[in-house]
């Protein structure tokens, strides 16, 4: 995986590289090498020092671990090197100016970093989607009637995500990666992967089935 | 419902799937897997969409905890992420940007100051649409339609038009059809028009061939957020006016 990201920065784009990845019969399984909750806490707890006291010691934390991995992410997207180096300082600065609005009780850290990255990213490389919608569309159904008290516990919804997705077989990981992460249409991971499109439609269906739980009701 | 043998050529744009998916009670629920939130969750959905996705969702929980799943899923992804190897000083080169970016805050912020009257209302619409409303009404101003009906440009970098109408109790949007399809999101209070009635979380598409005419509900102002493809076109008098000022 660490070779296969550098990998997208070459012309062919991400194509290349999934073809590549599916030859090699690659794993996406989430290794041990992400944050554990010591250190997400940890994280959290410097960016609200940068909130507070503007601290530097605590941005500089903050940026060590996550301005090599937005770089990898941007290489992964199809930049080049040097410009991802350019978006990642970017990225920063803007969790330097808007740390006050970082609340823990809604995300982790690594959330609500990736957001301002794909806000950046929809700035800088403009590969946007426009959905087409018809009218039997859930977006477009009306509001179920809820009670007003009820809000989302984005805490707690985040937690039973990692949870499960730590859970998940591979097949649905990869797809997962491919659509959330990497923003492929479902259509566009048939081709790269090879898969019939019902079939893509079914795993990432699966996986959501199990991340949703049984605990929260939906509607 | 799933068909595995559907040829994987066949090239489908983005679209919510029209599937209805199943939760463990058994009742349908909002479609949290489709497209859309992958797209958005992703970064690559049009800024118009993502505005009224984000709008929505603060409007509607189930649309909230569609998109805080998707998001958390990403930000697990950037968690395992390979750590690229920077160049030297880049941590020095962040600190420069910052020191650059303190320096010259004082001056937006008097800008903001200066933003002018008219602000009051605007404070009250829910984020993100607050933001993109009140940065794109330092440039742009309320544009009135008719009587009871203003409209504000949105700039959200989309090469859609998007718009925010702000409609008064019992007054009409002249009748209009569009070029492209329109989505138009009930933010606050309420609109009715010839399908029916549209509440705060309501979205109201209209393709090119429908022809509308919205009414303000009578419980107060109505702010929508609207969406389009191409531009508006007037059919009753205004079209007339329209099309003599050529625009």
């Amino acid at each position: 995986m660490v070779l296969l990201s550098r990998k997208g920065c070459n012309s062919h784009g991400l194509g290349a590289l999934y073809e590549y990845e599916a030859a090699q019969g690659k794993h996406v399984s989430l290794e041990t090498t992400g944050s554990d909750p010591t250190e997400r806490e940890r994280l959290a707890d410097c960016v609200e020092q940068i909130a507070a006291a503007r601290s530097r010691a605590a941005f500089a934390e903050v940026f060590e671990y996550f301005a090599p991995r937005l770089k990898s992410y941007l290489i992964r997207l199809g930049s080049d090197a040097s410009s991802a180096e350019e978006i990642m300082q970017e990225v920063m600065l803007n969790v330097w100016r808007k740390a006050e609005q970082y609340d823990r009780r809604q995300a982790s850290v690594s959330t609500w970093i990736f957001r301002i990255a794909r806000n950046r990213r929809i700035d800088s490389l403009r590969r946007t989607n426009k959905p087409e919608l018809d009218a039997e569309d859930p977006m477009l159904q009306p509001a179920e009637i809820e009670q007003p008290d009820i809000t989302v516990n984005r805490a707690q919804l985040e937690v039973k995500v990692r949870d499960v997705i730590e859970t998940l077989p591979d097949e649905q990981l990869v797809l997962l990666k491919a659509a959330f992460y990497e923003g492929l249409s479902h259509s566009e991971i048939a081709k790269t992967y090879g898969l019939p499109l019902g079939t893509v439609k079914s795993r990432i269906r699966l996986a959501f089935t199990r991340l949703r739980g049984s605990l929260e009701r939906d509607q | 419902m799933l068909d595995d043998n559907l040829d994987p050529t066949i090239s489908r744009n983005v679209s919510i799937e029209s599937e209805e998916s199943v939760t463990p009670m058994g009742k349908a629920s909002i479609n949290d897997f489709g497209e859309v939130y992958s797209n958005y969750a992703a970064g690559c959905l049009d800024p118009a969409f993502c505005l009224l996705v984000e709008t929505q969702a603060a409007l509607r929980p189930d649309v909230e905890r569609a998109l805080a799943r998707a998001e958390t899923i990403a930000g697990v992804f950037l968690e395992n992420e390979a750590e690229a190897e920077l160049t030297a000083g880049a941590v020095d080169k962040a600190f420069a940007l910052i020191d650059a970016y303190e320096a010259g805050e004082q001056s937006t912020l008097k800008a903001v100051k200066h933003a002018g009257e008219g602000l009051d209302e605007l404070l009250d619409l829910p984020e993100p649409l607050r933001e993109t409303a009140l940065q794109s009404f330092q440039s742009q101003k309320w544009q009135s339609l008719t009587q009871g009906i203003r409209r504000l440009k949105l700039e959200t970098g989309s090469v859609a038009e998007v718009e925010l109408y702000r409609i008064e109790p019992g007054c009409t949007v002249p009748k209009h059809s569009h070029s492209g399809s329109e989505f138009t999101l009930v933010v606050a209070g309420g609109f009715s028009d010839e399908s029916g009635s549209f509440g705060p979380g309501d979205m109201c598409l209209k393709g090119p061939k429908d022809t509308h005419q919205p009414t303000g509900d009578m419980d107060g102002v109505c702010f929508a957020l609207a969406v389009r493809e191409g531009g508006l076109r007037f059919t009753g008098m205004m079209g007339v006016v329209q099309r003599l000022v050529g625009q």
